[in-house]
């Protein structure tokens, strides 16, 4: 099949799927954030069961495959009576697996502002709170910013996850399955989605490049 | 300097030492919260036992040896596509890695266009490559081959940055020492660059082994038999869904666990720091 013979017959189907990959990507990031903040309060808090759920949380979804978190959550969720649809059930196991690295950005973005820092504010009297909102939370944020941008990266790729449940409209790699067992692509087929992906992923690294040259604290 | 312990984490240092009245709120508030997790816990044990899964008959066949048999079979199958694709992954890391800093322009390019297209593109998408269109040219791959080479691709290509990442960290005046004295490009890289390079990133190169390891488990895609498969197999023979996933998800959690605590206890040895 040549390249104008797959665009007039799946172009449409390709940016279906493109803008599908995209709108799941920003949807499950914004949560990932979300988590990610309240994952990361917990594990700092001065609660204890709290540190610890955190961190369980953060050791079980870094290091559970992403497939098999979603079919525990497609198939064997149903059985514990809890059913949602196949989009939802991807959405959730990136938001699950990519905010457990996302905490890990953040305590890592925590780990080095140095425990003088902290000590040097508190002997210039700072409460906690101002701790907190004037030394902490500007130079986490600022030092998590490549971090991040490599996440959501890495949570677009995820998304392709999709590709393993019948979700309708497909996504980037889902469609790239469906054309091939419909008709031969060929290696353009798989290169259309391909460009579609590492084309995103440049944009996003380029533009998380720059924010980061500005933000960067030098040490 | 004070007279307590120093706090080892920022996570303590965050905190004053507690007066009498934080004490207290800080206790009540432990209470609290463990109460909640317990709970929290229990409402989920409930909701699998209301459910029916606690049900013997979903648990005995884990007391079988064959099952585990079974699944250690897998689980041989998981690691062998591990072991290669992890080989060549590194050794075509490095060669991407060599060439974008060769400083031949258009050697160059062609590494950092290859380096960033395997690193932006999902392994799924590679291994439907392998699976669906590289059959239509009329090439046979077994199984093995299909799963081992797109893990080696998507892997290659965050290899190569994180070796390059370690190249960077050598210091530069020891390659213009070199360079005065005599030695060509080349010898540099290899004699002085690389020996450093490497030491550098073996604690990276480790942890890098979780996301091989996670890839293999889409092996089913192409019905290569490896953990993930071999449970779906028992999944029909026992009728035991929920908690076969449940164990198998629990190996593969424990397993990468191990990776990231070996990767740790190197950079530790080693005194460096784990790029990702």
């Amino acid at each position: 099949m040549g390249l104008s013979e797959l665009l007039s017959t799946y172009g449409q189907d390709y940016l279906t799927a493109l803008l599908t990959t995209w709108w799941m990507t920003t949807v499950t990031f914004a949560f990932v954030m979300v988590l990610s903040i309240a994952i990361t309060v917990m594990r700092v808090s001065p609660l204890r069961p709290l540190r610890v759920v955190g961190d369980f949380y953060v050791q079980v979804f870094r290091n559970i495959p992403g497939v098999a978190l979603l079919i525990i959550i497609v198939y064997a969720l149903p059985n514990l009576r809890l059913v949602l649809d196949y989009t939802t059930c991807v959405i959730v196991t990136v938001i699950l697996m990519g905010s457990a690295f996302g905490s890990e950005n953040f305590m890592s973005g925590i780990n080095t502002i140095g425990v003088g820092q902290i000590e040097a504010a508190r002997s210039l009297g700072m409460t906690f709170g101002q701790i907190i909102w004037k030394i902490v939370i500007p130079q986490a944020l600022r030092s998590a910013v490549l971090p991040m941008t490599n996440l959501l990266i890495a949570v677009m790729l995820s998304t392709s996850l999709g590709s393993q449940v019948p979700m309708s409209p497909d996504e980037l790699t889902g469609i790239v399955s469906y054309i091939n067992t419909r008709s031969t692509g060929g290696i353009l087929a798989f290169l259309i989605a391909a460009i579609g992906y590492a084309g995103t992923a440049a944009v996003i690294a380029f533009i998380g490049n720059r924010l980061d040259k500005k933000v960067r604290i030098l040490r | 300097m004070s007279n307590h312990a120093k706090p080892l984490s920022i996570r303590d240092a965050l905190y004053e030492q507690p007066g009498p009245r934080t004490r207290r709120r800080v206790a009540i508030g432990t209470a609290i919260t463990a109460v909640l997790v317990i709970v929290g816990i229990g409402l989920i044990i409930r909701q699998f036992y209301i459910t029916g899964q606690l049900a013997p008959r979903y648990w005995t066949f884990l007391a079988q040896p064959t099952t585990w048999r079974f699944l250690l079979q897998g689980f041989r199958g998981t690691i062998s596509v591990a072991l290669a694709a992890g080989v060549i992954a590194l050794v075509l890391g490095a060669v991407l890695m060599l060439g974008r800093t060769s400083g031949i322009k258009p050697v160059a390019a062609v590494c950092r266009v290859v380096t960033d297209f395997f690193r932006g593109v999902p392994s799924l998408l590679l291994i439907y490559f392998f699976f669906l269109v590289v059959p239509q040219y009329g090439i046979r791959l077994s199984s093995f081959w299909m799963i081992t080479l797109p893990v080696a691709l998507a892997a290659s290509g965050v290899l190569a940055e994180v070796l390059r990442a370690g190249v960077n960290a050598v210091p530069r005046g020891q390659v213009e020492a070199a360079l005065s004295l005599g030695m060509r490009p080349g010898r540099i890289m290899m004699k002085i660059v690389l020996p450093q390079a490497i030491r550098f990133v073996i604690p990276s190169l480790i942890s890098q082994l979780v996301v091989v390891v996670k890839d293999t488990t889409l092996a089913y895609v192409v019905s290569y038999p490896d953990l993930m498969q071999n449970a779906r197999v028992l999944i029909t023979n026992y009728d035991a869904l929920v908690s076969m996933y449940f164990t198998v998800a629990v190996v593969y959690i424990l397993v990468n666990f191990a990776i990231n605590k070996l990767s740790a206890l190197v950079a530790e040895r080693l005194g460096v720091k784990i790029i990702r």
